[in-house]
């Protein structure tokens, strides 16, 4: 039978770079807490036993405020792990160790894995590890997950420990006195209420209904006898502490941690090293801070927009249709295929996976920047230099974290609201995180820019991302005021140092995206391509058509066209786009692509034909605020829980997006001709 | 143990002890989780450029709270 250990820690401390490191996958990691979301299962690597890892969400303590410490919590209590690997930032040992004394209450052997330790070095800080060990009565292990150091010794002690089960003793948290009426009220309710929780660890059930844990304490069902045990123990702690009893608790896990933690570190030398705070006094600024991070989003879409795209884009085209091409049409010719094989596989095939991959250099920077903004510690700053913005619309400054996520992929992005302790806010967000643009839709605006505005593409990409901005704090406004109407949640939020981005884990984040988004264009891209082709060259009686107006795609687009005529694009080339987006938001381009493949004086005049410049910018307003890919509108199911809230959601997004589209297309065409 | 001010009332680089947290419900308790305990010495790092939340020092690491929440914990010299 296999063991199976969960990895604890606090967000932020390194825990999915040690998931990797443990078992060898490449999952996302980041420098703003709470990147993994929902937990993660993987094999321990370098050892003869089956040991199964478990990532469970970051947190800071056990009690059941967010839906991670939720998860993270059920996952310990329910599943009841062989062994804790509980992953602790030597660089800020206090805090962290404070969820370490209440895993020590879970009846459960662990394993401290002092991470950083490179840092705590750096600040000239030396701690000392069998000293810990002695005064917490489990090992504590040296490691640095980024830099992979200490990862075989930890390995090894993890299945040398697992497989000779035996007692194992956790020292003492409290004082003798607080530890006294804890026994006394253990015993109590061992012999008076022995159905009370039986199946949680002693310790742990005995602070937690002492503590009045919400859900502990909807478990017990308005026990009234036990109410009144619980009081008079909560007294007696008052009483001995002269505080009331969370702060007394809380207080006393910290007193024994710093002393713990004094004895057993030294100052080696002096840190004078100020490079943190000579940084936030830049970015960081009273009058800079804001006007520096939109800098930076502009320079991110520059360069990746403009910039590579004027190195990569005609040159990737250039490949694709005249050397690709014309040498499969001239091959397959000169082996006898029949026409319409080389059309299928040119016009259909080749073209719409084509103007996909055209656009993967952009996007490989794009989320390049992504990632470095996610590993440097920035974005947690700009949510906290947003709270006040955000608090006025709703929302606060916690929900900037997953927007900016959104910008790589709307998926992650709505994942990452579960940091977010308070329900209605954690759903606001996840209805408005889609409206900010991913990655896929930049294509679409790209793709539309360089043929009608050519001489102000980023200027044009970057009025839609302001425009994304603007509908999510009009929406917030609204919204936080209408259906996701309550108390707001507070906030309150741990500003990590600035780090170094890694180059491996970039690569690896850059690679996987990407990865991703090449998958997609090999299968469903490259299906759907296919059906189109077919569905645009044959009539209903399986014809082969002459005009493309006659083909069964052109009558069902046609259905569907007078819906999106008031918005300028009352056309079923458009239409079809919009639907077949759908399935992903880059198969708006392929679909264009294929349909308008072969059209007279080429693709941009095509398309021009198709389109004014009034009603591409509709087109792409539409593209950028309608609902997104169906990945996209899974996970938002799934994180709003219930369909009355989803149905509005997505009824809200596609009536925002028709509204949008609405007025800019009849105003600017009144304005514009 | 005298009551000096709030945290809200320190300027950056001053620093105090916490005497009591007045802060209620749910964020009392994160508070108290992210070591805002009695007796813990707090060091205003800085302002949002906004002038609102607040950065602290505490226990080594860096925090951010709202002012709203800093004006109801009361700091003891």
């Amino acid at each position: 039978m296999g063991y199976k250990v969960a990895l604890v820690g606090n967000p932020n401390s390194g825990k999915t770079t040690l998931f990797n490191c443990l078992t060898g996958s490449s999952y996302y990691v980041g420098n703003w807490p709470g990147v993994t979301v929902e937990k993660k299962e993987g094999k321990l690597k370098n050892t003869s036993e089956d040991i199964t890892l478990v990532d469970l969400p970051g947190i800071y303590s056990l009690a059941p405020y967010s839906m991670d410490e939720i998860v993270s919590r059920n996952c310990l209590l329910e599943e009841k792990p062989d062994l804790i690997i509980n992953i602790i930032d030597a660089s800020n040992i206090e805090r962290n160790l404070y969820l370490t004394t209440q895993l020590m209450e879970l009846d459960c052997p662990i394993i401290g894995a002092l991470n950083m330790m490179d840092v705590v070095d750096k600040k000239g800080i030396e701690l000392d590890t069998e000293l810990l060990s002695n005064s917490f009565g489990f090992r504590f292990l040296k490691i640095s997950a980024q830099k992979e150091t200490g990862i075989n010794e930890l390995i090894h002690y993890v299945s040398e420990s697992i497989t000779k089960k035996g007692a194992f003793s956790i020292s003492q948290i409290f004082p003798d006195e607080i530890t006294e009426i804890l026994n006394k009220f253990e015993e109590h309710i061992e012999k008076n209420y022995p159905d009370v929780l039986p199946d949680y660890p002693i310790a742990f059930r005995t602070i937690k209904l002492i503590e009045k844990d919400e859900e502990i304490l909807s478990k017990i069902h308005n026990n009234f006898e036990l109410l009144e045990v619980i009081y008079k123990s909560r007294k007696e702690i008052e009483n001995y502490s002269g505080h009331d009893v969370d702060s007394a608790i809380a207080d006393y896990r910290y007193q024994y941690i710093t002393k713990n933690v004094t004895q057993a570190s030294k100052v080696v030398r002096e840190n004078d090293n100020r490079f943190q705070e000579k940084l936030d006094k830049i970015l960081m600024n009273r009058f800079a801070a804001i006007p520096i991070f939109f800098l930076f989003m502009f320079v991110i879409y520059y360069v990746s927009i403009t910039l590579v795209g004027n190195l990569t884009v005609e040159g990737i085209q250039w490949l694709i249709n005249d050397i690709l091409m014309v040498n499969i049409a001239k091959g397959l010719s000169f082996l006898g295929a029949s026409n319409w094989i080389i059309a299928l596989i040119n016009d259909g095939i080749i073209t719409g996976v084509g103007a996909v991959i055209t656009f993967v250099p952009q996007l490989l920077v794009l989320f390049m920047f992504i990632s470095i903004l996610e590993d440097s510690g920035y974005m947690a700053r700009v949510a906290f230099m947003m709270d006040r913005i955000f608090r006025r619309f709703g929302l606060s400054g916690k929900s900037f974290i997953p927007m900016v996520v959104g910008l790589g992929c709307s998926v992650p992005g709505i994942m990452a609201t579960r940091t977010l302790e308070n329900e209605r806010e954690r759903k606001l967000t996840a209805v408005l995180t889609p409206f900010i643009s991913c990655g896929a839709k930049m294509p679409v605006y790209v793709l539309m820019a360089s043929v009608f505005f050519a001489t102000n593409q980023t200027l044009l990409v970057f009025s839609l991302y302001l425009m994304s901005l603007l509908v999510v704090f009009i929406s917030g406004l609204i919204l936080s005021k209408t259906w996701f109407k309550g108390e707001d949640s507070g906030y309150l939020l741990e500003i990590p140092p600035y780090r170094l981005p890694k180059l491996k884990n970039t690569i690896t984040q850059v690679w996987e995206r990407i990865k991703e988004f090449l998958i997609r264009a090999g299968t469903i891209i490259f299906a759907a391509s296919v059906v189109l082709w077919f569905l645009q060259n044959y009539t209903f009686g399986f014809q082969m058509v002459e005009s493309i107006d006659q083909s069964m795609l052109a009558s069902f687009g046609k259905i569907i066209t007078p819906i999106f005529a008031p918005l300028g694009f009352g056309n079923w080339i458009a239409s079809v786009s919009l639907l077949t987006g759908m399935v992903a938001k880059e198969m708006i381009i392929s679909t264009m692509s294929v349909l308008l493949a072969g059209a007279e004086g080429g693709f941009t005049v095509a398309l021009s034909q198709v389109f004014t410049p009034v009603s591409a910018y509709s087109f792409v307003l539409f593209v950028l605020l309608a609902s997104p890919c169906m990945a996209a509108i899974a996970t938002m199911k799934k994180e709003l829980g219930n369909w009355r809230d989803f149905i509005f959601a997505i009824s809200y997004q596609l009536g925002i997006a028709y509204s949008v589209s609405f007025i800019v297309y009849q105003v600017g065409s009144r304005i514009f001709g | 143990m005298s009551i000096l001010c709030t945290l809200k009332d320190l300027k950056p680089g001053e620093k105090a002890c916490v005497g009591t947290i007045l802060v209620e419900g749910l964020m009392r308790r994160k508070l108290m989780d992210m070591g805002v305990t009695p007796g813990v010495e707090i060091e205003v790092n800085k302002m949002a450029p906004l002038g609102d939340p607040i950065e602290v020092k505490l226990r080594g690491y860096a925090l951010s709270l709202r002012k709203k929440d800093a004006e109801n914990i009361l700091m003891t010299s």
